[in-house]
């Protein structure tokens, strides 16, 4: 299945008129910048009080939690699924092995905003960016940040 | 949409943790190989995309595309 019954600007426009704040991240939202680069599924860094508001959202697109809010504010992640799969971490803060410490209020304040279609999507500064790909540390996030950085690069 | 799974091998290859100070001696090469040929590939690559679909939709449209292409050539893991 190519999941073609999925309406991305739907999706995205549920998102953006719920109030629920979250960031689109990973490598969807490189995508969306402008890197050329595969993926499965949806990564999105949500406020820790907006889990609610943001199944609430997506439900209508049958898409739904895999864990109850109060688990998920536990373990800091759960996902939304259906045909798609959406990932959610819901931490305050998160912070690199290296001591770097990004709290989602701080991220979401230098959020920017691209169009998708009828709807506004949030994602991260492009230094923001790059911090959420040095929490996992693997060799696919090397790759993704040089992207980034050649993203960044280019912005006047 | 159907998620492909990964080998053991390339799982372990590419979606491993990095031991820190190799990460960051990874990210610093990858980093400095941008102010050379490398880096100007890169370049010509997201300016062939940026041109080819000018906005974020036409980019995530096309991210849907290509990944649906890949899932089709994959072989089953």
């Amino acid at each position: 299945m190519e999941g073609t019954e999925f309406s991305e600007e739907a999706f995205f426009a549920a998102i953006a008129a719920s109030g629920a704040r979250a960031l689109l991240i990973g490598r969807r939202a490189m995508l969306a910048l402008g890197a050329p680069v595969l993926t499965a599924d949806y990564d999105y860094w949500a406020a820790f009080e907006d889990v609610e508001t943001l199944n609430a959202a997506v439900a209508p697109m049958g898409l739904h939690p895999n864990r109850s809010p109060d688990e998920a504010r536990r373990t800091g992640r759960y996902a939304l699924e259906n045909d798609e799969h959406v990932d959610v971490l819901i931490a305050r803060a998160a912070t690199t092995v290296t001591g770097e410490k990004l709290t989602f209020d701080d991220a979401w304040s230098r959020r920017q905003t691209v169009r998708c279609g009828a709807a506004d999507v949030a994602l991260p500064s492009l230094d923001d960016l790059i911090m959420t790909k040095r929490w996992s540390m693997r060799e696919k996030d090397v790759v993704d940040i040089q992207f980034i950085e050649r993203l960044r690069r280019k912005k006047p | 949409m159907k998620r492909q799974k990964l080998t053991p091998e390339v799982e372990a290859l590419y979606l491993a943790p990095l031991p820190p100070e190799e990460f960051e001696r990874r990210v610093r090469a990858s980093i400095a190989e941008l102010d050379g040929p490398e880096g100007e590939n890169l370049g010509e690559l997201i300016d062939w995309f940026l041109r080819r679909y000018p906005t974020p939709a036409e980019r995530l449209a096309y991210g849907r595309r290509a990944y649906a292409r890949w899932l089709r050539a994959a072989p089953q893991a």
